[in-house]
């Protein structure tokens, strides 16, 4: 994984991507216990002029498949490790990125979506594994109330919140 | 709740705070075994025979 997010970093440093932060079960294993999955989520400022149409993802492809990397379906195999790069789909995205925490990993530097961000996603993607995630943050106690409310609000996802915590927390103390 | 599930409940709780506050680099090195064994196990001669 380090020499996954090594390939990230020059990619970056190359000028082919902006700004990046890890979410999906990778970024939530960062807050929580590891849980297994198969795949990388990159969400990535692309470095393109907004409403470029070929979007854009086709640097990143050029660049990775140029050094020996290749594809496989949606995917990148960077150093074994399926990669998928998510350009932010919405403003909730957009502001995960934005606000994504620097950490390292055995001295490499790289970036996370913060577990307020990650549960908002959570939500409002809304598949069962998504719900199963937003319990977990929960159970955790690593979520800020005060954050996530105002993420929520900013994002329109009060009521989904309220019907989540109708169907799932009900009765918790 | 018999006496032994709370125990073991109570230690499957513990455990799971242990691995949540391991430093970052060592639950990612965690997750490339997990994702190690779940490839195993796609593989498995036995998962394979029920997809046919």
């Amino acid at each position: 994984m380090k020499a996954t997010l090594e390939v990230i970093n020059a990619m970056q440093k190359d000028g082919i991507i902006g700004k990046y932060a890890t979410g999906g079960a990778v970024g939530a294993t960062y807050y929580l216990e590891p849980s297994a999955t198969l795949d990388i989520d990159i969400f990535v400022a692309l470095k393109t002029p907004p409403g470029a149409p070929l979007l854009m993802r086709t640097p990143i492809y050029d660049y990775l498949t140029s050094r020996g990397h290749r594809s496989e379906k949606e995917y990148l195999v960077i150093e074994g490790w399926p990669v998928q790069f998510l350009p932010p789909g919405n403003a909730l995205e957009e502001e995960a990125l934005e606000q994504a925490v620097e950490t390292e990993v055995e001295g490499t530097r790289t970036w996370v979506i913060t577990a307020e961000h990650l549960a908002a996603i959570a939500l409002k993607t809304g598949r069962a594994k998504d719900f199963a995630r937003l319990l977990e943050f929960v159970e955790a106690g690593v979520l800020d109330a005060h954050k996530l409310n105002s993420i929520l609000e900013r994002h329109g996802l009060i009521e989904k919140w309220e019907q989540f915590e109708a169907k799932f927390l009900r009765g918790r103390p | 709740m018999t006496e032994c599930m709370r125990r073991v409940l109570e230690s499957k709780r513990a455990t799971r705070r242990r691995l949540q506050a391991l430093p970052f680099a060592e639950k990612l090195k965690l997750l490339e075994k997990l994702r190690e064994r779940s490839l195993f196990i796609a593989r498995s001669e036995l998962r394979t025979r029920q997809g046919r």
